[in-house]
């Protein structure tokens, strides 16, 4: 529910400042009384008050008196157009339906005209100021003439939600009265000690009543806010399956007896410096057959490569081709495309792409490193056999099917006739042409 | 380490230091081989005895630390899992270690060659290099952490601790090719179960492809006859000259190899010749040769490893794949070929009982929505002596009970399935299987889901809490959890927010009386302000004390679940296909759980034969091939399914997440954050009709509030279609489409919670199920926000207008009864606002005396 606006404290201290009103203590007295609690949470009460006061009927005309001191009084400390209720102030001086005297009180509180005399008027009982009042005394200033004054000068409303501020008053007037009656007629007022008639009732106690149960939020508009459903359950439940039953694995590794791969390990560091002895060969291609995974315990890394391609290519066309599942093999084959140009390197890629197949674009750059490796060469002699080679390594490449001359074609082809002077390289643009 | 003594020498000589090791050597070799002959036949104090004595013979090495730890582990009844999981990462990390400071020597060295030598060629450095190479790489060669993390692993996994048990074998899984065979496979099936388990479909498919192609299973049927299969694969290998792998095979290899070794000695004794030329030709002529026998040899990538331990190979581990096949296309919802897989699944069993087998026959039935038949084979599965079948048999049939929309009888078996796990704990000895039997927090989601459907949030979300220990990584947890705060704060169980009873009335405070009567209309619908934040208490992973439920928190459950949910995106972005957008947006719910399940994008596969068949035990290798292809071509295809399956439910989870947030955001009165969800729900692509409407209703609210009145009514205006007439923004259709839960039948009777929806409302327990507004109250709650938005804006006139209708609509809202009372008063027709609050039904007239008696 609503908030209360009023805590009990607050509500007490309105009441009794209500009833005290009509005794023959000065206004300024009980004000001062009033705001001697300095827990007093001035909006709420004053908020309270300006609904009470919207009622006509509610207050009598010494509680009004007081009810609009406290308004004033509240934010009296600032300047008149910071208090949050100057313009509900205003608005009832200039209510042309509402009594003179009182509207001449709120001017006399906003210190209108005769700012001099200013607190003198205050030192008077409520009911002494309205019997005093001379109606003559007093001119009423234009509405306009009044907002002007302490309107003007007002801050820009501060933020407020627009929901809010159009909020209505949430206190209805349902006055329980016969048929045909007059709401407003005194008759229905309970007399004290009178038998209660059909629509009689107690005025303090529908203001206590109304004290008590104030809220600050007025009536809004309602917004209807869905609420989201519920996401459908589809395939969420678990549905259960047994599982398959881990046990935990023995180390089968354990002291096992690596003397084997311990040779091999030997004979493949042996195989970098140099070429192995032909039974040493054996033995490696041997062990290496014998147990799939050697290969990786081997002791070769793709850096090593080249020196065993130079050696021994034998065993490292074996190894690659067992190296083809391993995630490193991208690795040796950047290597090997690297390294340089040999009749070795040549005779361990020709072998590879009869055993395996190659990504093309290895083969594509092997083949393109040849050609400029070539070119590049600048004894003649050397040139002329690396060129020899790489011709016959290409006819083989070409005669297998390796490759697909369209791929290369251009390159070939201009590589033929720079050294058209050699025989093998005219025997490849012969063949060339014949596949055209 | 003798090894290493020999390579670090420039000269090896590996005869004269082998000689003193070798009696060490073979000392501690036949310990090591009794060690592992105890621990075969289970008899684990021995195996620790003969251990410690090994350990004093190799200290500290890493591998007898391992067997110690397991046997002591399995000898003293598993206890403490996760201390045994500190001991192995303890002994892994000091192997790694050792092996990281070995490579910092080999990467220091390396600096200092390159600095030298400068570049590869001369030949005198670099072999002075790979001298010292070679000694950190056979170091290298004993570092193998394998098994070890394999064990990690399978403890992870025996603990549902997926997500870790993953970390560890997908490394282990990218680099298998050097791993031996036998531990390849358990990595291998290790992985798959926890693939499956954390369903991840595209990567499992990844695994069967391997295991199919390096272990030649899946798709050739080892059967009995595993060894002439086997012997047929290695023919096959034979003939590729350099690849025969085990023993078994080796007399048919020898003699190719030996063949291609001779051939090869050709061009290698010409080296030493003269014209390197010569040479060059005659290897080049030998490859020519060579190439005319290995053109139609398969490739390496398709060796099968032969050289696996025979135990694991033959019937068991064909039916194991096999239902591991069924599993997965269960996963991915390819219902008709799981049918016939489990058929297979079946015969391959032979007779035998297989009660993963018949239980994966009732989740099919289930599945397809069969729920009689589920119920059947449940009931013929069952060994009711065994706590942990019976507990999944309880659990299952809670959820077919779920499914039949009787939540009750759902919950009755649900708790009988948790008490049959408690009970499971209390069986001595303990084995580690018993922790991965142990699924008590999987079925404590189930319990969630049906305290949730029964309207029991706060004990819903606290099963939600105790399985977020697992669960902790799906969206779809969070967005229960939240719904659990929604559905609190709705019924007034969480601190601030009102009694049910007092969101749906008018409270009015009568205050004096006779003449001085007034009405004081608590406007009851502005709510108390709620805290805004989650304490720190309030909730923690798996905690076990009750959840404090707020709206807050909800939000906060929200975004963790966008979070995954994005994650999860993401990644699928990955390894897809970018797949078109059009969305029908009902298929995901047709899915495969309704009577007709819509398979259309599965055409294809379902015309495929099985390739699983029987008959080819004796086929050759030509017949492979074709096999091969229909059977990736089919998990390809489920995959492919399954990921589109998966983003569907995504984006419908996405809405729903969205949609809850703005609803949240609003409550919480965070208008501009409220927008933003309702913005992103808006923009996304194939938004169903439900969440268009509620988007656009948030959007609109937000915008009010935050003073932009004009667009707030582009938002409500879509759905006008006349100046004064707005039409149905979805259809019951659209309902229907997106609540796949359809009750089937309802026998029982309502109990608590629900009695009093029950009581207005006819309808079976199911319709707790979607409590959401029918078409023509989303009609009304559009009129009666257009009604607001005008009222707030000053147009009484048009606003009066859509009040009247939204109330025709919607009689009993209290929040079009205000906007109208609102109206009224602002027109000051007092009479008429009275006349409006006597008559509506959900007003609540209060006495001032109790009240006041009440605050004082």
């Amino acid at each position: 529910m609503g908030k209360k606006m009023l805590n009990f404290e607050e509500q007490c201290k309105i009441l009794n400042l209500l009833k005290s009103s009509s005794e023959q203590k000065s206004i300024e007295e009980m004000l001062t009384e009033f705001f001697t609690n300095p827990k007093l949470r001035h909006f709420n009460v004053c908020y309270s008050l300006s609904l009470l006061l919207q009622d006509k009927m509610m207050l009598s005309s010494t509680e009004r008196l007081v009810a609009f001191a406290i308004l004033h009084r509240s934010y009296s400390s600032q300047k008149s157009a910071a208090n949050p209720f100057i313009s509900f102030l205003v608005n009832a001086a200039c209510d042309e339906g509402a009594e003179n005297y009182e509207r001449a009180f709120i001017l006399h509180l906003l210190g209108f005209g005769n700012s001099n005399s200013s607190k003198e008027f205050l030192k008077q009982s409520a009911s002494e100021y309205i019997k005093k009042f001379d109606p003559s005394s007093q001119t009423f200033p234009q509405k306009e003439q009044l907002q002007k004054q302490y309107l003007e000068k007002a801050h820009p409303e501060p933020y407020a939600c627009l929901l809010k501020s159009t909020a209505v008053k949430n206190v209805l007037a349902d006055p329980d009265v016969p048929p045909g009656c007059d709401a407003n007629s005194a008759e229905f007022d309970l007399e004290p000690g009178a038998k209660s008639k059909l629509g009689s009732g107690d005025r303090d106690e529908a203001l206590s009543g109304l004290i008590a149960n104030l809220s600050l939020e007025g009536l809004i508009p309602h917004w209807i806010r869905p609420l989201p459903p519920r996401f459908p359950v589809d395939e969420e439940l678990v549905w259960l399956n047994p599982d398959n039953n881990h046990e935990l694995q023995w180390d089968q590794g354990m002291c096992a007896d690596t003397s084997r791969g311990a040779a091999v390990r030997d004979l493949i560091a042996k195989a970098l410096r140099g070429p192995l002895a032909p039974n040493q060969q054996e033995q490696v291609l041997v062990e290496l057959a014998n147990d799939p995974k050697l290969v990786y315990h081997c002791g070769l890394t793709p850096r090593k490569l080249p020196e065993l391609v130079e050696s021994n290519p034998l065993i490292a066309v074996d190894v690659l081709i067992k190296l083809i599942n391993s995630p490193e093999i991208a690795e040796y084959f950047t290597v090997l495309v690297n390294m340089d140009m040999s009749l070795h390197s040549m005779e361990v890629v020709n072998r590879l792409t009869t055993a395996v197949e190659l990504p093309k674009e290895f083969v594509r750059t092997y083949i393109t490193n040849c050609i400029s490796s070539c070119e590049n060469i600048k004894d003649k002699y050397m040139q002329n056999r690396l060129v020899r080679l790489v011709c016959v390594f290409l006819q083989s490449l070409i005669r297998n099917r390796i490759i697909d001359v369209k791929d290369l074609f251009i390159e070939v082809q201009a590589f033929c006739i720079e050294f058209s002077r050699i025989r093998e390289a005219a025997g490849l643009f012969r063949l060339l042409k014949t596949l055209e | 380490m003798d090894s290493r003594d020999s390579s670090s020498s420039l000269v090896p000589n590996r005869d004269g230091t082998a000689g003193d090791d070798d009696g060490v050597l073979s000392v501690t070799a036949a310990l090591a081989k009794d060690a592992a002959l105890y621990f075969q036949s289970r008899k684990l104090a021995e195996c620790v005895d003969v251990l410690t004595e090994l350990k004093t013979k190799k200290e500290g090495d890493p591998k007898v630390l391992h067997n110690i730890a397991i046997a002591e582990f399995l000898r003293d009844g598993c206890s403490d899992p996760k201390k045994m999981l500190e001991v192995l990462n303890n002994i892994k990390r000091s192997e790694e270690l050792a092996h990281a400071s070995e490579e910092q020597v080999e990467s220091g060295s390396d600096v200092g060659n390159k600095v030298t030598s400068g570049s590869k060629e001369s030949s005198s450095t670099t072999r002075q290099v790979s001298a010292s190479h070679s000694a950190s790489t056979i170091y290298t060669a004993e570092f193998d952490t394998s098994v070890i993390s394999l064990n990690i692993a399978v403890i992870w996994f025996h603990l549902h601790e997926y997500a870790k048990a993953l970390s560890v074998l997908e490394p282990l899984y990218k680099n298998i090719e050097p791993v031996d065979e036998t531990t390849a496979l358990h990595i291998c099936l290790l992985l798959l179960d926890v693939l499956l388990a954390s369903c991840d479909a595209s990567k499992s498919a990844d695994v069967f492809n391997y295991l199919e192609k390096a272990f030649g299973v899946g798709n050739v049927s080892q059967g009995d006859n595993g060894n002439i299969l086997l012997q047929q694969s290695t023919n096959l290998v034979g003939k590729l000259s350099s690849v025969p792998s085990s023993s078994l095979v080796s007399d048919v290899s020898t003699p190719e190899l030996a063949a291609s070794v001779k051939a090869s000695e050709n061009p290698l004794s010409r080296t030493l010749s003269e014209d390197p030329l010569d040479e060059m030709f005659s290897t080049l002529d030998i490859a020519g040769q060579n190439l005319s026998r290995s053109a139609d040899l398969t490739s390496p990538k398709e060796l099968p490893r032969t050289t696996v331990d025979r135990s694991i190979f033959g019937v068991d581990l064909k039916l194991k794949l096999q239902l591991y096949k069924v599993r997965f296309l269960l996963l991915t919802r390819n219902i008709k070929l799981a049918k016939r897989e489990v058929k297979h699944a079946t015969n391959i069993a032979r007779g035998r009982e297989s009660s993963t087998a018949l239980l994966l026959k009732a989740q099919l039935e289930y599945a397809r929505g069969n729920h009689r038949k589920a119920i059947k084979l449940l009931m013929a599965s069952t060994n009711m002596t065994d706590a942990a079948i019976s507990s999944m048999f309880n659990n299952n049939l809670g959820c077919i009970f779920y499914k039949l929309g009787k939540y009750h009888t759902s919950a009755v078996f649900f708790s009988k399935a948790l008490s049959n796990c408690s009970s499971l704990q209390k069986k001595k000895p303990l084995k580690l299987f018993t922790f991965s039997q142990d699924k008590s927090l999987h079925i404590t989601y189930n319990c969630g889901l049906q305290y949730l459907a029964c309207g029991k949030p706060i004990i819903a979300a606290r099963c939600f809490q105790k399985a977020s220990l697992i669960f902790y990584k799906r969206p779809l947890l969070w967005l229960r959890l939240a719904e659990c705060c929604l559905m609190a704060v709705e019924k007034g169980l969480v601190e601030g927010s009102r009694p049910p009873s007092n969101r749906s009335e008018i409270r009015v405070d009568v205050i004096g009386k006779g003449r001085w009567r007034k009405l004081l209309i608590d406007d009851g619908i502005s709510r108390s302000r709620l805290v805004d934040s989650v304490g720190k208490d309030d909730w923690t992973l798996g905690g076990d004390q009750e959840p404090k439920l707020s709206l807050p928190l909800a939000r906060q459950c929200l975004y963790n679940a966008l979070h995954l949910l994005n994650c999860s995106d993401s990644s699928h972005l990955k390894s897809l296909l970018p797949s078109n957008s059009s969305l029908e947006e009902n298929e995901s719910c047709d899915g495969a759980s309704s009577k007709n399940p819509n398979h259309k994008s599965l055409v294809g596969i379902d015309s495929k034969p099985s390739t699983l068949s029987i008959g080819l035990v004796n086929s050759n290798g030509d017949l492979k091939e074709p096999k091969t292809g229909t059977n990736q071509e089919m998990i390809h295809n489920s995959v492919a399914y399954f990921a589109d399956i998966c983003r569907k439910e995504n984006q419908m989870m996405k809405q729903a997440l969205l949609a809850n947030l703005a609803y949240i955001e609003l409550e919480l009165e965070n208008p501009l954050k409220a927008l933003s969800a309702a913005r992103s729900l808006l923009e996304l692509p194939g938004c169903s009709r439900i969440y268009i409407f509620l988007g656009h209703v948030y959007a609109a609210e937000a915008l009010c509030l935050l003073n932009k009145p004009k667009e707030a009514a582009e938002h409500l205006s879509i759905y006008l279609s006349g100046p004064n007439k707005v039409e149905s923004p979805f259809s019951q259709e659209d309902c229907e489409q997106w609540l796949v839960e359809k009750p089937i039948d309802c026998e029982e009777p309502n109990g608590g919670g629900a009695a009093a929806t029950a009581a207005k409302n006819p309808s079976p327990e199911g319709t707790q199920e979607f409590m959401f507004l029918k078409p023509e109250e989303a009609c009304g709650t559009l009129y009666a926000n257009l009604a607001a938005l005008y009222a707030t804006q000053g147009e009484l006139d048009r606003a009066h207008q859509f009040t009247t209708q939204a109330l025709s609509l919607l009689p009993n809202s209290t929040e079009a009864t205000m906007t109208a009372i609102y109206i009224d008063l602002v027109l000051g027709k007092s009479q008429e606002a009275l006349s409006k609050l006597k008559h509506c039904s959900h007003v609540r007239f209060l006495s001032s005396n109790l009240q006041s008696n009440k605050s004082s």
